[in-house]
């Protein structure tokens, strides 16, 4: 039945404001834009990147934290988007996967994913690429078994995790070799 | 040899994704990034209970939520739906029909209740815990045993208890063989609930034009055309009288379905006169309302003016859950259809793990025939598969049944086969199809011939190689029926891994490990696999269901010289769009990046019941891609030949442009002899050529094979299970694209290994559901997955098409691979693995370091 | 999956926060990181009506070491940044050891070290390693400060001594004396997993006899767990293999833990055992290797 009362039919009470109840200011910088927001006091991170600013790169695989797809990088560190509120993120600077690409070209982690078939469904593919994003942030070089340790914490169901992997030590080596290259510059 | 004439290039390369340009850089659209303009959310309200009468629901309180728009509940949908009816009807087999939200009973944990419309999905949420049900508890049927007990409540009052399928079949003379053979072992096995848990979950989006009222559904679905019709079917609730009419006035329509139908008749005449129809005069019996309302659902289809479109795009992994017809997706649509908005469910985690598909609950006893010199003489099974509280559509239990009796002898010699196969009723979630549904079949006979080889005396290696058909078998036949030929090559794949595995060195590492305290193990399994099988194998199963052989690809080349591809394959991680482009573009000579693979949208994609399952991406849908790319060839070559004023033999298509062969030179492009066709005022995207071309693998293809060889170090302090190494050798025939073979081996390996160490289903003894968090519902990291040495033989086979299914395979041999090598582990203990889920604590009860609670 | 509705409430300064837990009381739930509240949100476990976000609270971001070697860490820490804290790592490093466990990177770059004390998850790692080297919990109201013994603080699962008025300020480790080795361990099922069964264990080696020694489980039962008799019978003894055996025997008949769909309660028994033997030789290995 519906708001009205009747069986099935169209609703009549409808609230067109249905939106905040408590409507919390944030600014923040997403993909180097700033962003100025009232967010509804229970809204996620997630929700707010996708729902309101219409970053759907950025993934809902579980909403509890565990799969990892709503991985991005808030102020450096990689954060699960769905384990925070919008309210939360009010003064941060946060890439998405939307930020990484430069145009048409493509991010090393991106390329070197692509270069070794790193993803199938790639579904869980953001969340894995901002992982490995903060880490290579933090740790330019890592070892194998650093890397398959930082990666542990996304779920993949496609692959087996090898291809992912290979990615992730071949982004080192072609951001070590981008770093090279501007040194030489 | 000339069929193969098109390889070359592309095909037989790791060529790159074209996807990933999308998909890398966050531009994917997965179900629920699709954006429609005033489009509202649902949630559904699900039973706490596994088994309870509803005696009352109150949405009052729900409905005047502000923000709410609607809340719709089983007696609403009743009204406004048909039931889901049985699919596929089999000889003793009661499918229970059911609607799309459940009224008087529920019977699982999650059974949908009501459906809530609101503004948000927050809102929607809200309302859920708005809404008033009063349950009155009936006693849970939580387990097979309870299922088989003719004194548990039924779930259906009139399947006349919780059994809806008991069948038997034989094939050589059972009697015989047991009666001579030297030893009958026998041992019982089970498997547990797994679940299929692609990282998207399920979810529709039903958008609604406020002008037309047409439809157009969005969703994560691996069969789009599928989907539509039965939206059609199960939404479409006028009178038969009123469907008659309207079938009468609509001459177009009319045409359209008889000629249809017609073409569908001929194409299927053989394969429709086989089909069996006793099963559905017995569901009938049982069930007389399947009449009326099946007649009532096919007129209304009929007589039915608009049909939705389907759309998908990207879909984040399904691995058989999403083939299904959701229960939910019918209820969406009448909602949607009732108010005349747009309004779309993305499932939840909780819900996904509730009731987005489970699988593989089955128990299984196994009798074996043997020689004292280790002749497998024959095999019975007794089999019986909880289907849990709805019968999923279109693929349920049963089908995968027949598919278990089909391929339980595996590429063994065997002189006779019997089985007893049970379905039974639970409260629990559906049981779907997930990644080789048959694969129980393949674990429990590679752990069988374990058992026996033990007994015996015999090493695993030895017993498989003195039954495994080989060379001097071909051709042959499976005791269950399908034809064996040489692509049957299991023997090949076997000998390999044993050159690559070392077994002897292995024997001393054991040995050595052992002195040491450590538990080493080493476990082999083999399988074949339909992918696509022969044509006799579809009949094997049931006869008439050789249509699944069939589908149909359109290529084009418009006046720009744009390449289309269009397949009814519905890719959700398979990498279609570059393997199709990879067929299409060596047989037309053109580049990768000049080829389109449209998909998912059923206005633009040719009709096929399945979409992408059972493996056939490769054999089927890349079979009709090459086939309609060569006639499209030939359609370019003959417009060519009379522009350059030569023969058509004389000619060949590369790099883009058609020229004479050797003289690059005297050449035109594609967009030219498009052009010429057209005319160049043509509009850049009007068609030049177009084929259509139905391809029917019968007489192609044939088996996949595979051997896994699995090397495991047991911890006995902690019952923690490793994989030092893991070896897959396989034949799938020419690969199209070597890397994306090797995820789909890699993903299934992974999978195996979640099944044994890690994934279940919890359920109560009760029906209580446990594991309905990430946290409870534990799937391999990158920690536990162990590298995966993968090598590929290619045996050819005769046909046109010789591209062999390779998806399911992973997960087909690693459970079997992986159990035999922790029995291997624990020989000191005298151990008989006879569960597939092994989690630390098993493992220790296994070994005799501690008892159970 | 969604939030219930509630008011979000971002207080300048730990008065005000204090001030708004005194007039909200139990229909108040208190926000550091988020990486507990945030799923029992979803999943409409928890529906507090209002939440009092502290994670920026000024001054509660700081880890603090004292002139007797004691080290205060804010309510505001996240794990990494306790894991990546070298007074941490030299003053108190048995928490060191066990920062890397607690979940993936990415929920310790948000989740907080006192919010995982205050969230008392029996099954996690922190309020076990709390409960070995009796830590100190910094509890305050409008109505004041108290200081609560980790033994004290853990009552029951998800239950602290905490009243509905006060929140978790501060935790402080006491000073480590350089007799003492330690180790953390756990089995799960996965890596990084909350622990089938985990142990941190601490033991004060002087002139080569047990001074002191504490076992604290996690995964036993409703709360972090000692297990005195064990403790008690290594105190005076030597630590070796027999001290260690006699140990993990204790340990075996002490524990009393329950079932669950990941393993049996015979498990968990047996694996205490095992973690006993195995936490108290690598104990033994650090010893004199801190400070």
């Amino acid at each position: 039945m519906t708001a009205d009362g009747t069986e099935g039919g169209r609703g009549e009470s409808i609230d067109t404001s249905a939106g905040p109840r408590v409507g919390i200011p944030i600014t923040c910088t997403i993909n180097r834009t700033p962003i100025e927001a009232v967010v509804e006091s229970r809204r996620t991170l997630a929700d707010f990147i996708r729902d309101e600013l219409g970053l759907t790169g950025t993934h809902l695989g579980c909403e509890h934290g565990v799969c990892g797809a709503c991985t991005i990088v808030l102020d450096g560190r990689a954060v699960r988007s769905c384990l925070m509120l919008a309210a939360q993120a009010d003064r941060t600077e946060i890439p998405t996967i939307e930020g990484l690409a430069d145009g048409d070209e493509l991010h090393p982690i991106q390329q070197a994913m692509h270069d070794t078939h790193g993803f199938q469904c790639a579904f869980c593919a953001p969340g894995f690429l901002m992982t490995a994003v903060a880490l290579l942030e933090t740790n330019p070089s890592p070892t194998t078994e650093e890397i398959r340790r930082e990666m542990s914490g996304n779920l993949c169901r496609c692959t087996g995790y090898r291809t992912i992997l290979d990615g992730v030590e071949r982004a080192v080596g072609l951001m070590a070799d981008g770093m090279k290259e501007e040194g030489d510059e | 040899m000339s069929s193969r004439s098109g390889l070359g290039g592309f095909v037989g390369t790791s060529v790159k994704r074209v996807e990933d340009q999308r998909l890398l850089t966050g531009r994917g659209t997965y179900l629920a990034d699709v954006r429609v303009e005033g489009c509202l959310d649902a949630a559904f309200l699900r039973s706490p209970y596994p088994h309870a009468e509803i005696a009352s629901i109150d949405v009052a309180a729900a409905c005047a939520l502000s923000g709410v728009h609607a809340v719709f509940t089983g007696a609403d949908i009743e009204r406004l739906t048909n039931p889901f009816l049985p699919f596929s009807m089999m000889t003793n087999l009661y499918t229970p029909l059911h609607y799309a939200l459940s009224k008087d009973r529920v019977r699982m944990v999650g059974d949908p209740v009501a459906i809530v419309v609101a503004e948000s999905r927050y809102i929607a949420e809200d309302a859920l815990d708005l809404i008033e049900v009063d349950y009155e508890e009936l006693p849970p049927v939580g387990t097979i045993a309870t299922a088989l007990d003719p004194t548990s409540t039924p779930l259906w009052k009139r399947a006349g208890g919780n059994v809806l399928y008991d069948d038997n079949a034989e094939h050589g003379d059972v009697d015989e063989v047991f009666t001579r053979a030297d030893h009958v072992f026998t041992e019982t096995f089970s498997c547990p609930r797994q679940s299929n848990q692609p990282m998207e979950t399920r979810g529709t989006l039903v958008e609604v034009d406020a002008g037309t009222g047409e439809l157009t559904v969005h969703s994560a679905t691996q069969s789009s055309h599928m989907l539509r019709w039965l939206l059609a079917a199960y939404t479409e609730r006028r009178s038969v009288l009123d469907s008659a009419k309207s079938f009468a006035r609509n001459k177009q329509r009319r045409a359209g379905l008889l000629a249809g139908a017609r073409s569908f008749l001929s194409e299927s005449a053989d394969d429709l006169k086989k089909q069996d129809n006793s099963g559905m005069f017995a569901q009938v019996r049982k069930e007389p309302s399947t009449l009326p309302h099946m007649f009532r659902t096919a007129l209304g289809v009929a007589g039915k003016e608009r049909f939705p479109t389907v759309v998908a795009k990207d879909i984040g992994g399904g691995f058989g859950a999403k083939g299904a017809v959701a229960r939910e997706d019918v209820a969406l649509a009448a909602a949607a259809i009732e108010l005349g908005r747009s309004v779309r469910w993305v499932e939840d985690r909780v819900e996904n793990l509730l009731d987005g598909g489970h699988a593989r609950e089955e128990e299984m006893t196994l009798s074996m025939a043997v020689d004292d010199d280790g002749t497998i003489r024959g095999l019975k099974v007794d089999v019986v598969l909880d289907q849990g509280a709805y019968p999923s559509t279109p693929v349920a239990g049963a089908m995968i049944m027949q598919m278990m009796r089909v391929m339980w002898p595996g590429s063994y010699r065997m002189e006779a086969f019997a089985q007893r196969s049970r379905i039974v009723a639970t409260n629990k979630g559906k049981y779907v199809a997930y990644r080789g549904p048959w694969a129980n079949e393949t674990w429990t006979r590679e752990r069988m011939v374990n058992v026996v080889a033990r007994r015996l005396g015999m090493s695993q290696a030895e017993i498989r190689l003195k039954n495994i058909m080989g060379a001097e078998d071909f051709p042959t036949a499976m005791v269950t029926g399908p034809t064996v030929d040489e692509t049957m090559s299991t023997r090949k794949t076997l000998e390999r891994a044993l050159e690559l595995a070392d077994l002897d060195s292995f024997e001393r590492a054991k040995a050595d490990a052992a002195a040491e305290g450590r538990y080493l193990g080493v476990g082999i399994a083999n399988y074949p696999e339909a992918a696509p099988g022969p044509p006799n194998y579809w009949d094997s199963l049931s006869p008439g269901s050789g249509v699944f052989l069939r589908q149909t690809a359109r290529a084009t080349v418009a006046r720009d010289g744009s390449v289309e591809v269009r397949t009814p394959q519905m890719p959700h991680g398979q990498s279609h769009e570059t393997t199709y482009a990879q067929i299409a573009a060596d047989e037309l000579g053109v580049g990768i990046e000049d080829v389109t693979v449209v998909y998912g949208d059923t206005s633009r994609t040719p009709f096929d019941l399945l979409g992408t399952g059972g493996s056939r991406g490769g054999p089927v849908g890349g079979g009709a891609v090459r086939k309609a790319g060569r006639s499209l060839r030939g359609e370019i070559l003959d417009a060519a030949a009379d522009l350059l004023e030569a023969s058509v033999d004389d000619l060949e298509i590369k790099n883009g442009s058609v020229h004479v062969s050797g003289v690059p030179a005297r050449g035109v492009a594609l967009a030219d002899v498009a052009a010429s066709v057209v005319g160049d005022d043509a509009a850049a995207d009007s068609l030049a050529f177009d084929v259509s071309e139905s391809y029917t693998s019968a007489g192609d293809g044939g088996w996949s094979t595979a051997t896994h060889v699995c090397w495991v170090d047991v911890d006995l302090d902690t019952g923690q299970v490793t994989i030092p190494r893991y070896l897959v050798v396989e034949d799938c025939g020419p690969v199209i694209n070597p890397a994306i073979v090797d995820g789909q081996v890699r993903g299934g390996v992974a999978q195996g290994v979640g099944a044994v160490l890690f994934e279940r289903v919890a359920y109560d003894d009760d029906g209580g559901m446990r594991s309905t968090t990430y946290l409870d519902y534990e799937m391999p990291t990158s920690m536990e997955v162990p590298d995966i040495e993968i090598e590929h033989l290619e045996t050819l086979s005769p046909g046109e098409n010789d591209f062999r299914g390779v998806g399911e395979g992973g997960m087909i041999g690693a459970p079997a691979a992986i159990t035999n090598a922790i029995e291997d582990a624990l020989s000191e203990f005298d151990v008989t693995v006879r569960e597939q889920y092994l989690p630390p604590s098993r493992i220790l009860e296994l070994a005799g370091v501690i008892t159970p609670d | 999956m969604k939030n219930p509705e509630f008011d979000y409430r971002r207080p300048e300064t730990v008065t005000d926060a204090l001030d708004l837990l005194a007039e909200h009381g139990d229909e108040a739930k208190v926000l550091a990181g988020g990486q507990s509240l945030l799923p029992l949100m979803g999943l409409r476990l928890a529906t507090p009506a209002v939440v009092i976000d502290i994670g920026r609270l000024p001054g509660l971001d700081r880890i603090e070491v004292a002139d007797d070697g004691s080290v205060s860490i804010g309510a505001g820490v996240t794990h990494v940044a306790a894991e990546e804290n070298d007074d941490v790592a030299r003053h108190a490093p048995l928490v060191h050891q066990a920062m890397p466990f607690i979940g993936h990177t990415a929920i310790r770059n948000r989740g907080t070290v006192c919010g995982s004390i205050a969230h008392a998850d029996p099954a996690a790692e922190l309020p076990a390693v709390m409960l070995a080297i009796d830590a100190i919990v910094l509890a305050a109201s409008t109505s004041g400060e108290r200081e609560i013994r980790a033994a004290d603080f853990f009552r029951g699962y998800l239950d602290t001594a905490l009243r509905d008025d006060e929140m978790v300020l501060g935790v402080r480790l006491p000073p480590w004396p350089s007799t003492r080795g330690w180790s953390f361990l756990v089995v799960g099922r996965r890596h990084a997993d909350f622990a089938i069964v985990g142990l941190a264990a601490t033991l004060d080696v002087v002139d080569g006899w047990i001074a002191a020694a504490a076992l604290a489980f996690s995964g036993i039962a409703g709360t972090p767990q000692r297990i005195d008799d064990a403790e008690s019978l290594l105190v005076g003894r030597a630590p070796d293999d027999a001290s260690v055996a006699a140990a993990a025997e204790i340990v075996r008949d002490a524990v009393r833990p329950s079932a669950d769909i990941h393993a049996t309660a015979s498990y968990r028994t047996h694996l205490a055992g095992v973690l006993t033997r195995r936490a108290l030789a690598a104990a033994t290995n650090v010893i004199g290797v801190a400070t």
